[in-house]
């Protein structure tokens, strides 16, 4: 009689890899995609919640016509991109030389102290942001003046002036987020075979070669993620704006997501708020693409 | 007039069938009435207002007594109305509405709100000592009522009110305050704005949003003979009176503090209890403020006094809420609903409400000659709660798309990026655009705000 063999993978089968997928994907479904198809089916509908009495027809592409036709919105988008170019070169030179100098040698306790630090802006919920900005930007008892006082310059109205209020909601962006930059730089010099760095250092003592031809292949994968998660988060970016100016003064920080919320929460126009909502996902879609192509390569 | 006449037979009806009620019954109605609805639950939203916290305060009250929990949820004020109607909308779990001034015809409209005679006419839940006509008329007719129909009871109302810093008037040698916006431009701006110091006149809320369309921009309409629409729902900003009194508003920023468009009503009223401002104009809840040692300095410096009046008289800014029982609700929430607003706006618990710091929207209780001593802004309140002009926000429900028109280009007005007369267009222009959207230039919509 010939002897069973014992199977070698008990209770594994076909269907094994599929449950422990399947919640994580159902999740995503419910919270991620389905929505997402909702956003697209209620794009070609008049969909105002107030007005259940209008129904909710199905008007093909007016919504997107109405959208790309109204100056509000292409001034706000105009707005976002400016406020993108302001904040992100900011953000991505001083997270370098954050993790620049997290990366040197020695003072091993000051450097896990300052990595903890780092990720207290990142925890903050961006309405607190918001609500410290206004506070740290007041014109009469803001620190921001204060400390313009003690080098000697005077006060500044940054809230109430167009220009300052567009400063102010940057510097709280940059505040907010320098601290991923560095995060995400720091792991990418991690990266670094420490052999080739310290031959390297050997063979030069240029800093910016050592960057350029060393640390700089590790670093762009994680420029190219820091690129594609900020312009996603900027084109969605609106706690914090609205707790400090509500897109004002005048339209000086009337960022799209600001006014897209007010359109679909304010006026309650779904079908238009949509369509906008799917044109950014279409654009944080081909800007990301762009980023991929021209930035990232596979470290060999 | 036609509205007008509406509503007051809605309240003599109502009126007439409570009247009719034994004397008996008037003891312990909330207690009977409220008998076979113990236990049952209700839930509403509450702001982080003065009013608010005073209704909690004596909310155990109402509960030992009826045995129904009342459910409530804080939220700010910005968010309020986008809470509720998603609510409603989805058929959620509110019984009670929190009915803004400006909503009330969209609330009503959409069939989110019962009528008030939907109750009233049912005795066995109908306080015997309702007396509808006993709330201020143009309260009960702006807040509480939409096309002649009474959805609603005012509750926590304000009218704006010039605060003033009466020490710093007598110094520039004034010994009341200013009885038109006029002479509160020509007479005390100059003499009390002194920039080196950084010591300004007035200050008016105007951060972008409802504060400024409401607070900011509407308040000088109206008093120089202005208004938003004509009769037939067409801009009337570009009339005379309307380019006067924006005019005005321009001119007199120059007694106000710099970055006033970054003012929101904690600012302004911060700025006058810091002693920065001498007067600004706001809503009468928040006296309170003005009067805790806590939050301000002024002490026994502070003074109250109606808002100053325009070439078209004394037009002040109107504004508050009214509660009102959702449609959404069973009917055993609904009738548990309507006993709790009645409790909360009625005569019986009004001075106890006043003295935790509400304001009440009975007249009765103004009468009161404690209250009257106690309270500073009681008499200028009660003065400018005579006359007024019900949509001195027009109340249908364009206004929200419209607001916000209002204030992105009020404020670029204010802030000279565009002129005045450049601003109106665009606003007459596009509050015409949602306006025909909504069909009123079609006949699709009766012309009600």
């Amino acid at each position: 009689m010939a002897e069973k063999t014992a199977t070698p993978n008990r209770g594994y089968g076909r269907w094994t890899p599929f449950w422990f997928l399947a919640p994580a994907v159902l999740t995503l479904l419910l919270i991620g995609i389905y929505p997402t198809i909702f956003a697209l089916v209620t794009s070609f509908r008049r969909y105002n919640i107030t007005r259940p009495r209008d129904g909710f027809p199905f008007i093909g592409f007016e919504n997107y016509l109405n959208v790309l036709s109204d100056s509000t919105f292409w001034s706000s988008l105009l707005l976002t991109a400016r406020f993108y170019v302001t904040v992100l070169p900011v953000q991505i030179a001083l997270g370098l030389a954050i993790a620049l100098l997290l990366h040197k040698p020695g003072m091993g306790l000051l450097k896990s102290l300052a990595r903890v630090t780092l990720v207290v802006p990142l925890a903050t919920t961006y309405a607190v942001v918001g609500l410290i900005g206004r506070l740290i930007f007041n014109r009469d008892f803001g620190v921001a003046n204060q400390f313009l006082n003690w080098f000697g310059f005077p006060g500044f109205d940054w809230l109430g002036s167009p220009s300052g209020a567009f400063a102010a909601i940057a510097i709280m962006d940059i505040w907010q987020w320098t601290p991923f930059c560095a995060l995400i730089f720091l792991a990418g010099l991690s990266m670094v075979p420490g052999e080739i760095e310290e031959a390297a250092r050997l063979e030069t003592s240029s800093r910016l070669s050592l960057l350029r031809y060393v640390q700089l292949p590790y670093l762009l994968p994680g420029l190219t993620a820091v690129m594609i998660l900020r312009s996603a988060d900027v084109l969605k970016l609106f706690d914090m704006v609205f707790v400090m100016t509500r897109g004002g003064p005048g339209s000086a920080t009337d960022l799209v997501s600001v006014y897209i919320q007010r359109v679909g929460f304010r006026i309650f126009d779904l079908g238009t708020a949509s369509a906008q909502a799917i044109l950014l996902l279409i654009l944080t879609i081909i800007i990301s693409r762009l980023y991929i192509r021209v930035l990232y390569r596979e470290v060999n | 007039m036609k509205r007008m006449l509406k509503v007051c037979a809605s309240v003599a009806a109502i009126a007439a069938a409570t009247a009719s009620m034994p004397s008996a019954a008037l003891a312990d109605w909330l207690e009977t009435a409220a008998e076979p609805l113990k236990g049952t639950e209700i839930s509403g939203i509450f702001l982080d207002r003065p009013g608010y916290r005073a209704i909690i305060k004596l909310l155990p009250e109402f509960e030992k007594k009826t045995g129904i929990k009342v459910n409530y949820e804080i939220v700010p004020y910005e968010n309020t109305r986008e809470k509720q109607v998603l609510n409603f909308t989805s058929q959620g779990d509110l019984t009670m509405a929190l009915v803004d001034l400006v909503w009330i015809g969209e609330f009503a409209e959409s069939g989110w709100i019962d009528p008030v005679d939907n109750f009233a006419k049912d005795a066995s839940i109908t306080d015997p000592n309702l007396k509808l006509e006993g709330f201020f008329p143009l309260l009960l007719n702006a807040f509480g009522s939409w096309g002649g129909t009474t959805y609603g009871l005012p509750f926590d109302n304000y009218s704006g009110l010039l605060f003033y810093n009466s020490c710093q008037l007598k110094d520039a040698g004034f010994d009341k305050p200013p009885a038109t916006w006029e002479e509160l431009k020509d007479v005390y701006g100059p003499k009390l704005t002194d920039a080196a110091n950084n010591k300004y006149a007035f200050a008016l809320q105007s951060l972008r949003g409802e504060t400024q369309s409401a607070d900011s921009f509407m308040r000088f309409l109206w008093p120089f003979g202005g208004s938003l629409l004509n009769k037939e729902f067409k801009s009337n900003l570009m009339s005379p009176e309307s380019q006067t009194g924006l005019n005005f508003r321009q001119d007199l920023m120059k007694y106000m503090p710099p970055g006033i468009v970054s003012y929101d009503h904690a600012e302004a009223v911060n700025a006058l209890a810091q002693g920065q401002v001498s007067m600004i104009t706001e809503w009468s809840a928040f006296y309170g403020t003005l009067v805790d040692p806590t939050t301000s300095k002024l002490g026994d410096c502070l003074a109250v006094a109606p808002e100053p009046a325009g070439p078209a008289g004394r037009l002040p800014a109107l504004g508050g809420f009214s509660l009102a029982v959702a449609s959404q609700a069973s009917e055993e929430e609904k009738k548990a609903t309507w006993l709790f607003i009645q409790w909360a706006t009625s005569e019986e618990i009004a001075k106890s409400y006043v003295e935790a710091g509400g304001v009440s929207g009975r007249m009765s209780v103004y009468e009161d000659a404690d209250i009257k001593a106690k309270y500073k802004f009681v008499e200028p309140m009660v003065a400018s709660w005579q006359a007024g002009v019900p949509e001195f926000r027009p109340r249908f429900p364009a206004w929200p798309a419209i607001s916000e028109v209002i204030a992105e280009w009020g404020t670029k007005m204010m802030l000279g990026e565009v002129s005045v007369e450049a601003g109106s267009k665009e606003i007459g222009t596009r509050t015409e655009e949602i306006l025909g959207k909504e069909g009123y230039y079609d006949g699709k919509k009766e012309l009600l705000q």
